[in-house]
């Protein structure tokens, strides 16, 4: 079978501006953003007042005052000047206050932010295309899948509901990443943003983790990017796409089914507007059982979704077959989701109840990120 | 009920060129360079029209087509021909914004070439107008120059695109600061 490349690495060594005031300590830095004065015990007056800030999403928001997002800053020892990126269009300093002052809105823990840090990092480089995600028409949201122990300690889902409806911390800290792309980045629908339809993971994002316990495969970050322990992959999806089968028993029957309901030509991995495109699928730990039994190399599971993750060029439109054409992309007669197999990134998630996996289908020309978190002194 | 202070979550940034930067001027001797899309064929066939009406006032014509791929090795090759593109040229015609990702685009290169000093005018359609103008507010240059035509466009055939192409081609000399004869006057 072919075998596919390998794909970009993100390995070298992480070093963190941490605060370093010698044995006396520091005292918190002082905070540089406008203050506002408004109602401050009232979540729902101080939402209706943020709401016509142009600061909020719909759902109530806590008051950032000082005092919250100073303990916020306490509990993670970073300077609150420290530009963290630059998150297009607007390219302005993405600092740790303005990050903590975002999550304090949104309800997200202290403990969080070296993820979200880490999947801002990953989103802000040029690679990931944040500029094209926060324009385009389409719905895409950054996808922040989480490896490592920390997927524990901050109540990050991997099991049932993973994906949306499991109760737990992932929401705000979605919605905080959300909000920082709002605020910061300055995404705002009918005026930078031309989104079509949106999505409801425009929201709160999508926040899970890998059950790397029940995985066949090494976690993804680690073969992504060669990153052992806690790690952020963050990924361009247009939304989350059932596949159901309640048919199949063996891997390559699973797989088939997979990847043919994968290929559709609306889908922006056959969209001669992309020249190429990954293809993230998820697959419940009991499907993933099985195919690891009888397809035990995970570079041939890729092919094999691959494969069958493709379109007869003939049942395209003319003016649609023609542009892919130009571009090189009817390999004998068949057009692919990805240009090459390892695109095709496969994970492992979800409920024991099995029969289902999920496609991501991609924006397209976003590259996956992976990131290292790297925790606080205090979060060791 | 209690009044107190909050912090502002948002963050902009601070600088921002105002100016439109330089007018075309006459076109006879000089390279215009038009910026093309692959998706938007109806664009091509505008270029193509106006192309004409520039060759004909004595003005080389050069064109380069973009795409979507702006990450990877396929963006750092785009970002090598679009800086080719720009050094061969006087004149910059950026187009098309037409969707959302591709006006950041077509943005996005037109800052590139305004940055460069050249002559810059970004092409959108009407519905990206707007867009348009934000993202080059937040890209730093609010003056950018941009002519709008009307939208849809490139859902119609080419017998309808044209008519289009003459009917807005004062208006695109205008915004670029451009005139056909010699004369330094302006159009309009």
């Amino acid at each position: 079978m072919k075998r596919g490349i390998a794909t970009q690495q993100h390995t070298e060594q992480k070093v963190v501006n941490l605060r370093d005031c010698g044995e006396a300590g520091c005292e918190l830095d002082w905070l540089s953003s406008k203050t506002v004065e408004t109602e401050i015990d009232d979540v729902m007056q101080f939402t209706r007042f943020a709401m016509q800030q142009g600061w909020g999403d719909g759902l109530p928001l806590i008051p950032p005052t000082e005092a919250r997002v100073r303990a916020f800053l306490g509990a993670n020892n970073r300077y609150a000047d420290e530009v963290i990126c630059h998150l297009p269009p607007t390219d302005a300093d993405c600092t740790v206050e303005k990050i903590a002052i975002n999550a304090v809105m949104a309800g997200a823990p202290a403990e969080s932010m070296p993820l979200i840090i880490a999947a801002l990092e990953g989103m802000a480089d040029p690679d990931f295309e944040l500029f094209g995600l926060n324009a385009t028409t389409a719905p895409v949201i950054p996808l922040t899948l989480v490896n490592g122990d920390i997927r524990n300690k901050l109540d990050i889902p991997y099991q049932h509901g993973c994906l949306g409806g499991a109760a737990s911390m992932s929401t705000a800290i979605g919605r905080t990443i959300r909000l920082l792309v709002r605020n910061v980045a300055g995404q705002v629908a009918g005026v930078t943003s031309q989104t079509t339809f949106g999505s409801p993971g425009r929201v709160a994002g999508i926040v899970f983790g890998e059950w790397e316990e029940r995985s066949p495969w090494a976690p993804f970050a680690e073969r992504r990017a060669g990153i052992k322990g806690d790690a952020v992959s963050v990924y361009g999806t247009m939304g989350t796409q059932n596949i159901i089968d309640t048919t199949s028993q063996t891997g390559p029957e699973f797989l088939e089914m997979i990847g043919k309901s994968l290929a559709y030509p609306g889908a922006n991995g056959f969209s001669p507007a992309m020249p190429f495109a990954e293809m993230m699928v998820a697959i419940n730990p009991v499907w993933a059982e099985i195919i690891h039994r009888d397809v035990p190399n995970l570079e041939d599971v890729q092919e094999l979704i691959w494969k069958h993750a493709s379109i007869d060029a003939n049942h395209l439109t003319p003016q649609h077959l023609n542009q892919l054409e130009a571009q090189n992309r009817v390999i004998n007669g068949r057009v692919f989701v990805s240009v090459e197999p390892k695109d095709v990134l496969v994970i492992c998630c979800g409920g024991t109840g099995g029969l289902h996996a999920t496609g991501f289908h991609s924006f397209g020309s976003c590259i996956t990120q992976t990131r290292a978190i790297v925790p606080g002194p205090e979060q060791h | 009920m209690a009044l107190g202070k909050v912090l502002d979550p948002t963050a902009v940034r601070s600088d921002d060129i105002t100016s439109p930067g330089p007018d075309a001027g006459p076109l006879a001797g000089k390279t215009v360079g038009f910026r093309l899309d692959e998706i938007w064929r109806a664009w091509d066939w505008i270029a193509e029209i106006w192309a004409a009406e520039f060759r004909a006032a004595g003005a080389e014509v050069k064109f380069w087509r973009s795409h979507q791929g702006r990450t990877g090795t396929e963006g750092e090759k785009v970002a090598r021909e679009l800086e080719e593109f720009l050094a061969s040229i006087d004149v910059a015609v950026v187009g098309l914004g037409n969707c959302g990702s591709c006006t950041g685009w077509t943005i996005r290169d037109a800052l590139a070439a305004a940055a460069k000093g050249l002559p810059t005018t970004a092409v959108c359609t009407e519905v990206f107008d707007e867009l348009g103008h934000q993202l080059a507010a937040r890209g730093g240059r609010s003056g950018l120059r941009i002519h709008i035509l009307p939208y849809p466009l490139n859902e119609k055939q080419r017998h309808e695109v044209e008519p289009v192409a003459h009917e807005y081609f004062q208006g695109m000399l205008q915004t670029m600061g451009a005139t056909l004869s010699q004369s330094k006057e302006k159009v309009g």
